[in-house]
C-alpha cells in the first residue's frame, strides 16, 4: 500500500497565502474527513494536491516520487481523481460518455455502473437532464472507472437532499476498501467523521487538528477548539 | 437575378467553410480566431510563390501551402494553450488579432501589396441548370461545406476523441483532472481547422480579390455566419454563409444600393446579435 | 483642527492644478520644439500627435472599460472627412469649429456602431468594430474625401499654418484632450468604466447603468478618434482613404494594449512609437512593413503576458509604495488593538443577549412574497416569504447550498425569472433592473470579489455611494470598518480587505436595505468578530436595515435581531432569534448537523 504524503505546502490565491504549512499523509485503503469552517482553505488544499491551483511551496509525493510540479493531467496518470465541488458532470455528454472518459472498455463501464442501478435506464441521456444525485452518482461512477490511487471528494452533499447524500455516502466507504486512499471535504462534520478513520481540520488555511477520526467524534470540545483554529490557541 | 444570386454562391461556400472552422474553434478551444483566414492567405500565397518561383506542380504547391496554414495555425493554437489556457474567451480571441496583422503585414513584405497570380486547381462549368451555369468552383466549395460541417458532427457524437473534445470544452478543468490532456488536443483543432480554412481559400482565391487584405478580411463575412448558428451550430453556420453569399451576389446586381454591398456583413452581424441578445445577460453565472 | 483643514484645501487645490501644469508644460515644452526641431521632424511629430489622440481615445474603451475596438481609425476617418466636408462648404468659424464637428461626428457613429453592442462583451464587439472597419473602408475608396477630387486643401487654423504652427496647434489640442481624459477618468464616468470592464454585475448592482457606462466609453473613445482624424486632415490638406485603412486600425489597438494607453502619459509615448518605429526601419533600409510585424508579436507578447509596459513600469513603483503602506497599516491595527484591549471589556461579553428588534408598528424595509426560483429542473428558491423590520438586522443561514445567494440574487434583480412579489419599503419592485433596484436604496454584496482594482479607494467609495460625499464622510465609514485610507489602490490590497471596503462603501451609499453575502468569509476570526460589532451599529448609525448571511452561529447570535433559516429553497423558519434558534425543525434538521458551524 503506498501513500500520497503531502509535506509542508502553501497554496496561494490572489495577493497572499490561503493554505499554509500543510503536511499530512494519506493511505490507500483508508478515509480521511477534511473538515473546517467555510473560507479555511479546504477547496484550496484539494486544488493544490490535484494541480487545479499551484503550490508555492512544499512537496507532494507518493511512494517517494514528487509530483507537485507534473501537470493535473499527469497526476491524474499518476492517479489522484480530484472531484470538484457541484455536480462536475459534462451536462451534453451522455452517461454512457461520461463514463467513457475513464473506463478503458465497456465492461468497464459496465462494472462501474453496477453500484448504480439507478442509471441504467438514463445510460444514453445527456446528464444534464438527470436529478442532482443522479449527476453525482455519474461523477462518483466515473471517478470510479478512473482506477484512482487517491481520490479527492469536494462537498459532495452540496444541494443534494439527507436522504440522496446518505445514499451516496457508503460508495465511499466501498470505493475505499479497494484500496484507495479518500481524501473527503464535507460540510456535515459528524457524517464525514462517522465514515472516516482519520480525520483533519482545517481552519484559516492550517491544520488545527490532526488524528483518529473516533476522538473527535467522543470530544466535541476538541472539535470546537479546532474549528476555532489559531483564534483560540 | 438569379445567375448574380448562384455567382454569388462560390463565395458563399467559402464563407460557409470559414464559419464553420470559427464555430468549431469557438465551441472547442474558447475562442474567436481572428487570424482564421489570415493563415489561410499566407498559406495560400506561399503555394502560388512555390508554384510560380520554383516551378513545383499546382497540386503540390498547394498541399504545401495548405500544411503551412495548419502548421501557422498550430503555432497560434499552442500559445492559446501554452499562456492562455486559463484566460477568458475576449483575451484568447484578442491574442489572435496580433499574429493577424503579422501575416498581413508579412505577407506585403515577401509578396507585395498587389493580388496574386494564383492558379485555378479547379475551373470551368460544372453544369446549367435553366440557362444558368454553375462552376465547379462553386459546386466544391459549397460541398466543402457541407462535408466538413457533417464530417465534424460525426466526429464530436460518434467517436472516442470527439467525446473528450466535447468534455474539454464544457469543463476543461475537469477533463484535465480526468487525465485528458488538453494542450495537444487542442492544438489538433487549430491545426485541422488552419488546413480546412486554407484548402478552401486555395480553391476560392483564383476566382475572388485576392489581395491579403481582402483574404484576411474574409474573416468578417465569415464570423457574421457563424453568428446565424450563435458560434454554436454548424448547420446554421453553413446557412449563413451561404444566404450571405447569395444575397451580396443579388446585391451587386443592383448598382443603387451597390453601396450597401460592403456594409452587408457589417448589417448582418449587427441585426443577428441585435435578435440573439434581446435578453438581458449578465456577464457572469453568478 | 483649523491647521489639519487648511492642509486638506492646500491638497486639494494641488490635486485640481497639477494637471493643468502638467498640461501647461507640455504646452511650451511643445512650442520649444515647434521653433526647434527641423522642418522633417516637425511633419512626424504632428503625426506622433494625431496618433496619440487615437490611442488615448482606444484606451478608454479598450483599456479602462475593457472591450476590444478595432476600428478608431475609421472614427478618425469620419472626422477627416467632416473637417473636409466643412472646408468645402466653407463653414464659418474655421478649423477648430471644423475639428470639434468632426470629434462630435465620430462620437455619434461611435454611439449608432455600440447602440446594437450595448448588451455585447469582449469578443461580439471586436466582430462589430472589425466588420464596421471593413465595411467603411471599401465605401471610402468609392466615395473619396470631399474636395479630393478637386485638389481643394483644407485650411489651417489662422495663425499656425505653417507646418511649425500647426504643430504647436496640435499640442495644444493634445494638452486639452489629456486633461479632459484625465478628468473624466477621474471622475464617475471614469470610475463606471473600470468597474464595468472588471464585473458588469457589481456595476449594475450599486446602480451604474452598465449600458450607459459602454456607451460613454466608446463615445468618447470615437470623438477622440474624429479629432485624431481631423488632426490629420489638416496635417496632409487631402486626406486620402490609405491613411485609414482597417490594417492600421489592428495595428493601433494592438499599439494601445502594449502600451498600456489607458495611462495618458504611455498613449503619448505609444503615439511616439507609432512614428518612430517605421522612421527607424526606414533609416535602416528595412521594409516599413517590418513595423507592423514587430507590433504584432509585442502585441501577441503583451496579450499573452497580461502586461503593458506603462503598468509594468508603475507597478515596479507601487511595489515599494505598498510594502511601505501595509508596514504602516498593520502597526496601526496593532496600535488599535492595544487600545481596546486596555479601554474596554472585549466586544462579546459588553453585548446584550439579544440585540433590541424595531418596533412592530414600523412598515418593513423589505417584505418577500412567495418567491419561487427555478433552475431546470431544481427549485433553488420554492415559495420564500419574510420581513425585514425597518432599522434590523436579519440573519439568513442554512447550510451550503441551501438557496442564500440565490434569494440575494433574486431579490437585487439578477434573476429576472424568478416569480412572487418584492416590496421595498412599500414599493413593489416588480421586474425592475439591478440598477433600478440599487438606484431605490437596495444594495448588496458579493461572496465573490467584485471590487474593481483599477479604482482608488476613494474613487471605489464615491463610485458605489452615489451621493456627494465629503472626504471626512468617506474618512469616517473607513475608519469605522477598519478600512485602509482612502487615497490606496485597491490593487494593493488583500481580497478581504476588499470586501470590507465593499460594505463600508454600501453602507456610505445609504440604502434602505443592504444584502450582504457572507462579507466575512476570508478574514480572520479577530476580523470577523470585530466587524459583526460594526454591523450591530450600522442600522442606527446609518439608517438602514441589514439581511446578512453568514456560517458562523456566535455571530449570528449577537449581531442579528431576526433570523431566517432556509433549507433546499424553503423557508424553514423566520422571526425573532431566539425563537427561531429554538424551534425544533431547525434544531434537527439544521443545529444537530453542524452544530460547530
Amino acid at each position: 500500500m503506498s501513500a500520497l504524503i503531502i509535506d509542508d505546502i502553501a497554496v496561494s490565491r490572489g495577493a497572499g497565502p490561503v493554505i499554509q504549512g500543510v503536511s499530512f499523509r494519506l493511505e490507500q485503503g483508508r478515509v480521511t474527513a477534511l473538515v473546517g469552517p467555510n473560507g479555511a482553505g479546504k477547496t484550496s488544499l484539494l486544488d493544490g494536491i490535484s494541480g487545479v491551483a499551484p503550490i508555492s511551496a512544499g512537496t507532494i509525493r507518493i511512494d517517494g516520487t514528487p509530483i507537485e510540479k507534473l501537470s493535473r493531467v499527469a497526476r491524474a496518470k499518476q492517479g489522484i481523481v480530484h472531484i470538484e465541488q457541484g455536480r462536475a458532470v459534462f451536462p451534453s455528454l451522455t452517461v454512457r460518455e461520461n463514463l467513457s472518459l475513464t473506463a478503458r472498455t465497456p465492461a468497464e463501464i459496465d462494472a462501474a455502473l453496477a453500484r448504480f442501478p439507478e442509471l441504467e435506464k438514463r445510460i444514453d441521456a445527456p446528464t444534464a437532464l438527470l436529478s442532482g444525485g443522479e449527476q453525482q452518482m455519474v461523477v462518483l461512477a466515473r471517478a470510479f472507472a478512473a482506477r484512482p490511487r487517491f481520490l479527492l471528494i469536494d462537498e459532495m452533499s452540496l444541494g443534494l437532499a439527507p436522504v440522496v447524500f446518505m445514499r451516496l455516502l457508503p460508495i465511499v466507504s466501498e470505493i475505499a476498501e479497494q484500496g484507495v486512499g479518500v481524501l473527503l471535504v464535507e460540510q456535515f462534520t459528524h457524517l464525514a467523521l462517522g465514515l472516516a478513520e482519520e480525520a483533519l481540520v482545517v481552519a484559516s488555511g492550517q491544520v488545527s487538528f490532526q488524528g483518529p477520526a473516533a476522538t473527535l467524534r467522543e470530544d466535541a470540545s476538541l472539535l470546537h477548539r479546532a474549528y476555532l483554529g489559531g483564534a483560540a490557541a | 437575378m438569379l445567375q448574380g444570386a448562384l455567382a454569388g454562391l462560390a463565395a458563399g461556400g467559402l464563407y460557409a467553410v470559414l464559419a464553420v472552422c470559427l464555430t468549431l474553434m469557438s465551441r472547442l478551444v474558447r475562442v474567436v480566431n481572428f487570424s482564421q483566414a489570415a493563415t489561410g492567405m499566407f498559406g495560400g500565397f506561399v503555394a502560388v510563390w512555390l508554384v510560380t518561383e520554383t516551378g513545383l506542380p499546382i497540386w503540390l504547391g498547394s498541399v504545401l501551402g495548405v500544411l503551412l496554414a495548419g502548421v501557422l495555425s498550430g503555432v497560434i493554437g499552442w500559445i492559446a494553450a501554452t499562456w492562455l489556457s486559463e484566460a477568458d474567451t475576449t483575451t484568447r480571441s484578442a491574442m489572435t488579432v496580433g499574429p493577424l496583422l503579422l501575416l498581413i503585414s508579412l505577407s506585403f513584405i515577401l509578396f507585395g501589396n498587389k493580388p496574386q497570380p494564383f492558379a485555378s486547381i479547379i475551373s470551368g462549368p460544372a453544369f446549367t441548370v435553366g440557362g444558368v451555369v454553375i462552376s465547379q468552383v462553386t459546386l466544391v466549395t459549397v460541398s466543402l461545406a457541407i462535408v466538413v460541417a457533417v464530417a465534424v458532427r460525426i466526429l464530436l457524437t460518434r467517436t472516442a476523441i470527439g467525446t473528450r473534445l466535447r468534455a474539454l470544452s464544457e469543463r476543461p478543468t475537469t477533463a484535465e483532472l480526468l487525465g485528458i490532456p488538453s494542450k495537444p488536443l487542442s492544438i489538433a483543432v487549430w491545426v485541422v481547422t488552419g488546413v480546412i480554412s486554407a484548402i478552401a481559400i486555395v480553391v476560392v482565391a483564383p476566382t475572388q480579390s485576392n489581395d491579403a487584405i481582402s483574404l484576411a478580411m474574409l474573416i468578417v463575412p465569415a464570423a457574421a455566419a457563424a453568428l446565424l448558428g450563435g458560434f454554436k451550430r454548424l448547420d446554421l453556420a453553413v446557412v449563413g454563409g451561404l444566404v450571405l453569399g447569395v444575397l451580396s451576389g443579388l446585391v451587386a446586381q443592383i448598382d443603387e444600393v451597390s453601396l450597401i454591398r460592403n456594409f452587408l456583413p457589417f448589417l448582418f452581424i449587427v441585426v443577428l446579435l441585435l435578435w440573439t441578445q434581446r435578453k438581458e445577460v449578465w456577464d457572469a453565472a453568478r | 483642527m483649523p491647521h489639519a483643514d487648511s492642509g486638506l484645501a492646500r491638497s486639494r487645490a494641488l490635486r485640481f492644478l497639477w494637471p493643468l501644469a502638467v498640461a501647461v508644460v507640455g504646452v511650451v515644452a511643445g512650442y520649444l520644439l515647434s521653433v526647434g526641431l527641423s522642418g522633417y521632424f516637425v511633419f512626424l511629430a504632428v503625426s506622433a500627435v494625431t496618433a496619440a489622440i487615437a490611442i488615448l481615445g482606444l484606451g478608454i474603451v479598450t483599456g479602462s472599460a475593457g472591450m476590444i475596438a478595432l476600428c478608431q481609425l475609421t472614427f478618425a476617418a469620419v472626422g477627416a472627412w467632416v473637417v473636409s466636408l466643412f472646408n468645402v462648404l466653407e463653414v464659418p468659424g474655421g478649423f477648430v469649429v471644423w475639428l470639434i464637428a468632426g470629434g462630435l461626428a465620430a462620437g455619434v457613429v461611435g454611439i449608432l456602431v455600440g447602440l446594437p453592442a450595448l448588451r455585447l462583451r469582449g469578443v461580439n464587439l471586436a466582430v462589430v468594430t472589425l466588420g464596421f472597419a471593413a465595411a467603411f473602408d471599401v465605401t471610402l475608396l468609392q466615395i473619396q474625401f470631399p474636395g479630393s477630387k478637386d485638389g481643394i486643401p483644407v485650411l489651417r487654423p489662422e495663425g499656425f499654418s505653417t507646418d511649425r504652427g500647426y504643430f504647436f496647434f496640435s499640442i495644444i489640442v493634445l494638452a486639452v484632450c489629456g486633461l479632459v481624459v484625465f478628468w473624466l477618468q477621474r471622475g464617475r464616468w471614469g470610475s463606471s468604466w473600470k468597474a464595468v470592464a472588471f464585473s458588469e454585475r457589481g456595476t449594475a448592482s450599486v446602480g451604474q447603468s452598465v449600458q450607459q457606462a459602454k456607451l460613454t466609453a466608446f463615445a468618447v473613445s470615437a470623438a477622440l478618434g474624429g479629432i485624431s482624424g481631423g488632426l490629420l486632415a489638416g496635417q496632409v490638406q487631402l486626406p486620402f482613404a490609405s491613411s485609414f485603412t482597417p490594417l492600421q486600425s489592428l495595428a493601433l489597438y494592438v499599439l494601445a494594449v502594449m502600451s498600456g494607453a489607458y495611462l495618458i502619459d504611455m498613449a503619448i509615448f505609444g503615439g511616439i512609437l507609432w512614428v518612430l518605429v517605421p522612421e527607424l526601419l526606414k533609416r535602416w533600409g528595412v521594409p516599413q512593413d517590418w513595423g507592423f510585424v514587430i507590433f504584432g508579436a509585442l502585441g501577441v507578447q503583451a496579450l499573452t503576458s497580461g502586461t503593458n509596459l506603462g503598468q509594468g513600469i508603475r507597478n515596479l513603483w507601487w511595489k515599494r509604495a505598498d510594502r511601505r503602506a501595509a508596514a504602516a497599516r498593520e502597526a496601526a491595527k496593532a496600535d488599535a488593538a492595544a487600545d481596546r484591549a486596555a479601554v474596554e471589556p472585549p466586544a462579546e461579553a459588553s453585548a446584550p443577549p439579544a440585540p433590541p428588534a424595531a418596533s412592530a408598528s414600523d412598515e418593513p424595509a423589505l417584505s418577500v412574497t412567495g418567491l419561487t426560483v427555478q433552475f431546470g429542473a431544481l427549485k433553488a428558491l420554492d415559495e420564500v416569504s419574510l420581513e425585514v423590520p425597518a432599522g434590523s438586522v436579519m440573519g439568513l443561514i442554512g447550510p451550503n447550498g441551501a438557496g442564500k445567494s440565490t434569494f440575494v440574487d433574486a431579490i437585487s434583480g439578477f434573476l429576472p425569472h424568478a416569480s412572487g412579489t418584492v416590496r421595498l419599503g412599500g414599493t413593489a419592485l416588480g421586474r425592475m433592473s439591478p440598477t433600478k433596484r440599487a438606484r431605490l436604496g437596495l444594495r448588496r454584496t458579493f461572496q465573490q470579489d467584485r471590487v474593481p482594482p483599477a479604482l482608488t479607494v476613494d474613487a471605489y467609495v464615491r463610485f458605489v455611494a452615489r451621493r456627494r460625499v465629503t472626504a471626512e464622510e468617506v474618512a469616517e465609514v473607513l475608519d469605522f470598518f477598519g478600512c485602509p485610507p482612502a487615497r490606496t489602490r485597491l490593487a494593493g490590497v488583500d481580497v478581504g480587505t476588499r470586501r470590507l471596503v465593499e460594505v463600508a462603501a454600501n453602507v456610505l451609499a445609504k440604502p434602505r436595505v443592504l444584502l450582504l453575502d457572507e462579507p466575512a468569509a476570508g478574514l480572520s476570526h479577530e476580523e470577523h468578530l470585530e466587524l459583526g460589532a460594526r454591523l450591530r451599529e450600522v442600522p442606527a448609525r446609518y439608517g438602514m436595515a441589514i439581511v446578512l448571511i453568514e456560517h458562523d452561529l456566535d455571530l449570528v447570535r449577537t449581531v442579528c435581531s431576526t433570523l431566517t433559516v432556509l433549507d433546499f429553497g424553503r423557508v424553514l423558519a423566520s422571526g425573532p432569534q431566539d425563537e427561531v434558534l429554538a424551534d425544533p425543525a431547525v434544531i434537527k434538521a439544521y443545529m444537530g448537523e453542524t452544530e460547530m458551524l
